[in-house]
């Protein structure tokens, strides 16, 4: 079938209404005597199409797409837990969403801002915080430009990053748009950072520090996380915490006191923000005292004529994005710390551990488990012991049969074959039994109809993709 | 109120089946001396009492019927199934669509607004979001400097101030050059190690730039060096020349005036296109069409990702991750809901109304507009008494045009003034009128 038919550019209808525009109430001018006619675009290949068939077009395609509104959404590090209503609703005050950017009048927004900067400060013990990132790895790149900025203003060349092999993809894609090259860590069988490793790559001297996710992806603590960050302040370098595994973290312990320079946060994922099918999200970026001069401009600062901003922060690392960051995301995720308040962030950070380790007990009895421990708020299987040459994406295409999502998947890379479950403290035990249900089951089918596996999604409006071809010839537009 | 549905029973049952006794002992890794009691953060609320709370925060923002203030973020219409189509929770509760089959309404979504993307720039390839119009612009003169393996950037004058902030801290982090130029200046500066020229167009003031004109100069002298183009209100595409007639290597914009609200400038949409010979060096993610492995039906899934820093790391094109999915879904409901019939015609009025408002500014004895070149829907006018025009502006219940000296001090009594179609003739008026009484109370205040 060819999909042709079915896109929105095939619905239109030259006789459509126009209804968004207003009537033109002053007189026009001729257009071609106020502008030259060079200037002047010709043809537009954007159809007409009716309201009607808009709608329904996209009720359709919502229907075809899962959200976590649709049930379990699995994906490990992306903590796809529960988007409150209400964020919604507030983000759409026309007090919040018509307010300029570049208006005075504005108190109640620049309070926000100031207000939810406190309270992130609260819970990951940082000193000073900007608002300004738009997602979680523009504020590692905000957070390695101040690390740069930090060497430079003193005068000492540090142009190395230690990052382990557990990391998200985007520390070291950070890294290097901040002019870093980067030293590999290979986690040791725990699933930890060697000491001894770390500290014989600290002592090349031209290392700025680390970048370190803790709970790291395998959704281990790292034990020895305060003689990490030692070793690596002792060797002159700054500690970056990459937060977004800070959920089960919440009221429980914090990164400052681990012994962390730097820190993001995802407010998409820890603060409840939606996800968005990809964003916009927001990542806030903290830091100690010592570094609050390198945040980026402007900063929100309270003075005895109030809450202002100030746009001359000593040894900024500059400006990173237009206007305010992503102030709408902002605003959710402070709706958000507002309803849970100190108590029902804590109850967060236990839950999403009880959900996780609940549904690991549970799913180990059938599937591998290389990292067998208390987890925080996720866990890898492996594709270990798999029958029939099962492989973790069989696993993975099956589940979205049942009508569920699937876990992350051949990440971290540290395990093969791996899949990598968060379930988040929104899960209730009914849904995460059903999960395990569905996973038990294609654990037999995979050892009694493995075709089921192989031929799997079969329930989904569509099958199997062929990337190879997709990637080959590349077509990406209408 | 914490969107947790275990009671204690639950909880109880649930540490049995782990085999712990308590929740505490979940954090047994954790050294002891890390663990705090609690948080120093007031208990949570019930939703009455939060929706209070913000809207008491909310009354400390004034809101204005009307506005005259743009400079980057702009008041047009928007039609209210954007909202509603972006509410559907399937799509707003999803993420990045990883596993296709699961997500073939957003991919597909997706895919129609790089397609719509494509028609209204006339660029070969659009990807799929990048954060807004700043970042974009930063990150095409990094992906520029890949392209050519030179490390030196033009800016030229006239591009938002914000953005070139923004494309100086980048450029610092990747050790790129960055020269910021004059028009008439330019082919001083335009040596052969140059990357790229990026310039905006409608600009800062307003000015719009004959882009073929420009790209001829770059191109004779040094047919390498690349050409970006960036906008910050792309509604013009309507009405102007796209930047695919122009021979523009890369072009960028702030989508936010596609159907998002202003939000006190965030969340936006950075529009990210470029000609096709430079599509694996693009930033951010792209959704293409294929076929099933098994089968004839096509579908649309994540492509390329090879470029991308889940697989490539460090060598990855760019950081960027998670984007402004959603804002990109806005703006494709938006654009399509316009169809070529509307967005002519928003065009045509944002083009129309400013140009009235421009000329009525001009006929007052004391404004004079500032540009040399075409605008269209912003324009600069120096001032007789630009504080008195605030003031009187707000008094009318009229958000300000912006003070240029806010960017630039030394221009002290310019207005950035913003006409979109939004502005009704009844506004329009009164603009006009506090434009003559900023004078009459300059001259009474004066004697």
């Amino acid at each position: 079938m060819d999909v042709n038919d079915l896109l929105i550019f095939n619905k239109g209808n030259e006789l459509a209404q126009q209804n968004f525009v207003p009537k033109l109430d002053i007189e026009p001018e001729k257009i071609e005597e106020i502008l030259p006619k060079n200037l002047i675009r010709g043809e537009l290949r954007i159809p007409d199409i009716s309201e009607v068939e808009i709608v329904r077009h996209y009720v359709k395609l919502s229907k075809i797409n899962y959200g976590v509104d649709s049930g379990i959404y699995p994906l490990g590090s992306c903590t796809m837990k529960y988007n409150p209503k209400i964020n919604e609703i507030v983000a759409r005050m026309t007090s919040f969403s018509h307010l300029h950017p570049l208006q005075d009048e504005n108190e109640g927004a620049l309070e926000i801002l100031y207000e939810i900067s406190k309270l992130l400060g609260e819970i990951t013990g940082m000193d000073g915080f900007t608002l300004q990132p738009s997602a979680g790895a523009h504020g590692e790149l905000v957070g390695l430009l101040i690390i740069k900025k930090f060497f430079e203003t003193r005068g000492i060349v540090k142009n190395k990053i230690i990052v382990p092999d557990s990391a998200h993809g985007t520390n070291p894609a950070s890294a290097k748009m901040a002019g870093f090259s980067i030293i590999e860590l290979k986690s040791n069988e725990h699933g930890e950072v060697p000491l001894d490793h770390l500290e014989y790559a600290m002592k090349q001297g031209d290392v700025a520090g680390i970048m370190l996710t803790n709970p790291n992806t395998l959704g281990v603590f790292d034990r020895q996380i305060k003689d990490i960050t030692k070793i690596v302040h002792d060797n002159g370098g700054l500690c970056y915490y990459d937060g977004a595994n800070l959920n089960p973290m919440l009221g429980i312990c914090r990164p400052k006191d681990m012994g962390f320079d730097i820190v993001h946060l995802n407010l998409h994922k820890t603060f409840s923000t939606p996800h968005g099918g990809g964003g916009p999200g927001s990542g806030p970026v903290g830091v100690s005292n010592e570094l609050i001069p390198f945040l980026p401009i402007p900063c929100i600062v309270s003075t005895n004529k109030g809450i202002v901003c100030n746009y001359e922060n000593h040894e900024s690392i500059g400006r990173i994005k237009a206007f305010w960051g992503n102030f709408g995301i902002v605003l959710r995720a402070f709706v958000y710390i507002l309803s849970l308040g100190g108590n029902g962030l804590k109850r967060v950070g236990q839950i999403a551990v009880l959900n996780a380790n609940y549904l690991k007990t549970l799913l180990k009895k059938k599937y591998n488990l290389p990292y067998d421990r208390i987890c925080q708020h996720e866990f890898v299987l492996s594709d270990k012991y798999l029958p029939n040459d099962i492989t973790t994406e069989d696993v993975a295409k099956r589940i979205l049969d049942y009508g569920f999502y699937a876990p992350t998947i051949y990440f971290p890379l540290v395990v093969n074959g791996a899949l990598m479950i968060e379930p988040t403290e929104t899960e209730s035990k009914y849904s995460l039994d059903k999960f395990v249900d569905v996973m038990n089951q294609i654990y037999d089918e995979a050892k009694n109809e493995p075709y089921k596996l192989k031929n799997a999604p079969s329930n989904t409006p569509i099958g199997r993709l062929d990337a190879v071809n997709a990637a080959r010839k590349p077509i990406l537009h209408d | 109120m914490d969107f947790i549905s275990h009671d204690e029973k639950t909880i109880v049952e649930m540490l049995r089946i782990i085999n712990i006794s308590e929740v505490d002992d979940l954090f047994q890794d954790i050294p002891k001396d890390l663990i705090i009691n609690s948080l120093d953060i007031s208990n949570g609320m019930s939703e009455p009492d939060v929706m209070d709370k913000m809207r008491e925060y909310g009354s400390k923002n004034k809101i204005y019927p009307h506005s005259f203030l743009g400079a980057g973020c702009y008041y047009h219409y928007i039609p209210s199934l954007v909202d509603f189509v972006i509410s559907r929770s399937e799509f707003y509760t999803s993420y990045t669509p990883y596993q296709a089959e699961a997500s073939q309404g957003y991919l597909q979504a997706i895919y129609e607004y790089q397609s719509v993307i494509s028609r209204l720039t006339e660029m070969e390839v659009a990807n799929a979001s990048m954060y807004d119009g700043s970042t974009s612009l930063a990150e095409a003169a990094i992906m520029a400097s890949i392209i050519t393996g030179k490390n030196k950037v033009i800016l030229m004058e006239g591009v938002h101030p914000e953005y070139i902030d923004v494309v100086k801290t980048y450029c610092w982090g990747q050790n790129i050059e960055l020269k910021i130029t004059s028009e008439d200046k330019l082919n001083d500066t335009l040596t052969e190690d140059i990357a790229a020229v990026m310039f905006q167009s409608p600009n800062f003031f307003g000015d719009i730039t004959d882009v073929l004109v420009l790209s001829k100069e770059v191109k004779d002298k040094h047919p390498k060096c690349l050409l970006i183009q960036c906008m910050t209100d792309p509604t013009c595409l309507g009405l102007l020349k796209p930047p695919g007639k122009t021979d523009v290597d890369i072009f960028v914009a702030e989508g936010q005036s596609f159907g998002i609200s202003p939000s006190f400038g965030g969340p936006g949409l950075g529009i990210f296109t470029a000609k096709k010979k430079y599509l694996r060096k693009i930033p951010g993610r792209l959704v293409g069409k294929t076929k099933e492995v098994n089968g004839d039906r096509e579908g649309f899934l994540l492509t390329l990702q090879a470029r991308e820093q889940h697989i490539r790391r460090e060598k990855a094109s760019s950081n960027i991750c998670t984007n402004q999915a959603l804002c990109s879904l806005s703006a494709l409901i938006y654009l399509v809901s316009l169809g070529k019939t509307g967005l002519r015609e928003i065009a045509t009025q944002n083009f129309q109304k400013a140009h009235y408002v421009k000329k009525a500014i001009a006929s007052i004895p004391g404004y004079r507009i500032l540009n040399t070149k075409p605008t269209y829907n912003e324009f600069i006018v120096k001032c007789p008494n630009i504080n008195g025009l605030i003031q009187e502006c707000k008094r009318v219940n009229i958000l300000p045009p912006l003070q240029v000296s806010t960017y630039y001090p030394e221009m002290l009594d310019v207005a950035l003034v913003c006409v979109t179609e939004l502005n009704s003739r009844d506004s329009i008026e009164k603009f006009i009128e506090a434009a003559k009484l900023a004078i009459t109370n300059k001259e009474e205040s004066a004697n």
